[in-house]
């Protein structure tokens, strides 16, 4: 038995959500919390940014919440880079417990299904599930150096530069959203150890990229308030809760081609939406909302195949998030992936629409394709994993 | 005249030793170090064989400026050593034979590696 | 669920491939201007040192056009100018050229040392062992068989 409901409802709280410049010019532009000019964000290497891009939305989320550093009890999160650097680098800041999580670009299912099950068996009050990715730094650990001038394959996707942190809690969440304001992101830590030299370095810096934060489109700036999506002076409607979830199996068909990582994760989600369906009796029309993670274009034309042939139509508006990510203009072939492209659609448009009570029950299934550098070069075929996870809206 | 019909040849020859191996890309999806690399032993096989001399007074750059050019440098300077100076030269030959090339290659890779860094993408 | 060698084919059958003939024009047309920029810099060459022998004139060329292609790849143009001609600029020499380059100034973040210097033939390595090795070869029978 893969499935499990949970028997205490475990609040999502706030979720909070950074991305680059390419990704802001995307399908979901409008609902995420900051959109940067430069995907560097006055950072010396793209790894660094990565990780500040992580720690600002675990820090953003926590305030989002109305909480404190302190009363996060666990941090859990991942990121695509190799020893998960960018996360634990993350996580220095914070004086939290900390688990970090891999499973490729999944690891957010992962996060939001270990989480609630440590807070539905009462072992935490408050848990942060975050991921990032960028598309940077993933290019040159899993590909090519970003200047040499190599085609990129028809069936490739483009790994989102962004990361996302939702707040999982014991309790309800208020109905209004704590506002984030500018400082209360790009601030010192109070846990980083600097001295006084670097201190000063640090504040120049922060002082630099406060101009670097985008004013049209973040809603941090008093301005943008009034966004359809990112109302803060309404108070929601309604609340999400997780419910219950689907372990994924680890999958593999054969597939070995890098370049076409839609197809090899799209026989793991095939493979955990059917037991999910079977396990918990449920039919594809009870959910008003059925997301997979960054399928791309071909792996979701895959999916739907694979499940048909099992007698499953998915309904019509079954999204893939990584599909749905760019338009079609922005040529990324496939669309996004990468461990941050479901985790900043779910916190910022999926949860919107679940707070404002347009959806009411939703199946997310982040999927991730296992591969490092070496293992294509030794002839491994590329395995794929997928979790799943339920969410419902409840009204206030 | 006869220059716009030399600057033709080297455009059409050039142009569909490039169109070969975009084939090659598009058909077996092949990584461009391994294009580089065949085209480099081609270029080699071509001098060995006695036929790069005959396209390279047909079609100049056309041919001497794809890496085939580079392979073919690499395996007349092997010749042409082994047959002046012996075994040593056999040794030597090849590589001497494009040492400016190689050279050019590795002191721009140090100097725009310290002064340049690299940008994401935007498309 | 669905067996193996079925799936394969399926996604082989199925997958998008690339657009043929905008790519092979679009290779064969940067192919050819490359090389008509380096028969134009070899004429130049031999218009400046008219005594030059036409061995030090091709070998010039292909020195300036390293340099080209380098000052291209620094300038972060090159990697545009490849995702639009695929093959038409990888197989010139100025491709040789970007992936010598390119991992130096992808790895100048790792430091001088470890980054620049140990990484700059990430790519470019194999093209180095593979001729070198063949000019041995090709050497070494030379000397044997004339």
């Amino acid at each position: 038995m893969r499935t499990f409901r949970l028997k205490n409802p475990v609040y999502i709280k706030s979720g909070f959500t950074i991305v680059g410049p390419k990704e802001g010019d995307g399908n979901f532009g409008d609902c995420f919390d900051i959109v940067l000019h430069d995907d560097l964000w006055c950072e010396k290497s793209y790894e660094k940014c990565e990780s500040k891009l992580q720690r600002d939305a675990i820090a953003g989320a926590i305030k989002k919440a109305g909480l404190e550093r302190n009363d996060i009890d666990i941090m859990m999160g991942g990121d695509l880079l190799n020893e998960l650097s960018s996360t634990s680098l993350a996580a220095r800041n914070f004086p939290c417990a900390f688990l970090g999580l891999y499973n490729a670009c999944s690891t957010f299912g992962e996060a939001m299904i270990v989480g609630s099950m440590l807070i539905d068996g009462g072992f935490a009050k408050n848990i942060t599930c975050s991921t990032s990715s960028h598309y940077s730094s993933a290019e040159r650990q899993y590909r090519f150096p970003l200047e040499l001038g190599n085609q990129r394959q028809p069936t490739a996707q483009w790994t989102v530069t962004g990361a996302g942190c939702t707040v999982l809690s014991a309790e309800a969440p208020l109905r209004e959203n704590s506002r984030v304001y500018e400082d209360d992101i790009v601030s010192v830590d109070e846990g980083m150890q600097l001295d006084e030299k670097e201190l000063e370095k640090y504040k120049k810096s922060i002082e630099k990229q406060k101009k670097v934060i985008n004013i049209d489109k973040s809603n941090i700036i008093e301005d943008n308030f009034s966004r359809e999506y990112n109302d803060y002076m309404k108070p929601l409607s309604h609340y999400a809760v997780v419910t219950g979830g689907t372990i994924g199996r680890v999958i593999d068909l054969g597939i070995d081609d890098e370049a076409n990582m839609g197809s090899c994760m799209a026989p793991a989600a095939a493979d955990t939406i059917l037991t999910h369906l079977t396990e918990s009796g449920m039919d594809p029309s009870d959910y008003d909302g059925i997301f997979t993670g960054d399928l791309g274009r071909f792996g979701k034309a895959n999916l739907e195949y694979l499940l048909s042939r099992e007698g499953i139509t998915l309904p019509t508006y079954y999204m893939d998030t990584g599909a749905s990510y760019f338009t079609p203009e922005q040529k990324t072939f496939q669309g996004g992936s990468g461990a941050g492209c479901v985790n900043t659609v779910f916190n910022s448009y999926i949860l919107k629409r679940l707070q404002r009570g347009e959806l009411k029950r939703i199946l997310v299934v982040p999927t991730g394709a296992l591969l490092n550098k070496d293992t294509p070069l030794q002839k491994e075929t590329i395995p794929g994993i997928a979790h799943a996870f339920t969410v419902e809206s409840r009204e206030f | 005249m006869e220059i716009f019909l030399t600057y033709l040849k080297v455009f059409a020859v050039g142009g569909f030793v490039c169109m070969l191996g975009q084939i090659l890309i598009n058909k077996t999806k092949i990584s461009s170090a391994r294009i580089l690399v065949l085209y480099l032993l081609i270029g080699a096989l071509l001098e060995v064989c006695g036929a790069f001399e005959p396209l390279k007074k047909f079609a100049g750059s056309g041919v001497t400026i794809p890496i085939m050019g580079f392979g073919s440098n690499l395996a007349k300077g092997a010749m042409e050593g082994a047959a002046k100076s012996g075994m040593l030269g056999a040794i030597s030959g090849g590589l001497s034979a494009v040492a400016a090339g190689l050279t050019v290659a590795i002191v721009c890779g140090f100097v725009f590696g310290l002064i340049a860094r690299s940008r994401s993408k935007k498309f | 669920m669905i067996e193996r060698k079925e799936y394969q084919d399926y996604v082989s059958q199925n997958a998008p491939k690339s657009p043929m003939l905008r790519t092979l024009v679009a290779a064969f047309l940067v192919g050819g201007i490359i090389c008509c920029v380096g028969e134009g810099i070899g004429d130049i060459i031999k218009l400046i040192f008219k005594e030059m022998s036409e061995k030090d004139v091709a070998t010039w060329e292909s020195c300036v056009m390293i340099f080209l292609g380098s000052v291209l790849t620094a300038l972060g143009l090159y990697d545009k100018l490849g995702h639009y001609a695929g093959g038409g600029s990888i197989i010139p020499i100025t491709g040789f050229a970007n992936s010598v380059v390119s991992p130096a100034m992808e790895y100048n973040r790792e430091g001088v040392f470890f980054g620049i210097c140990a990484k700059m033939f990430v790519i470019a390595g194999p093209i180095i062992v593979f001729g070198v090795t063949v000019s041995f070869l090709i050497g070494f029978i030379s000397y044997f068989v004339v």
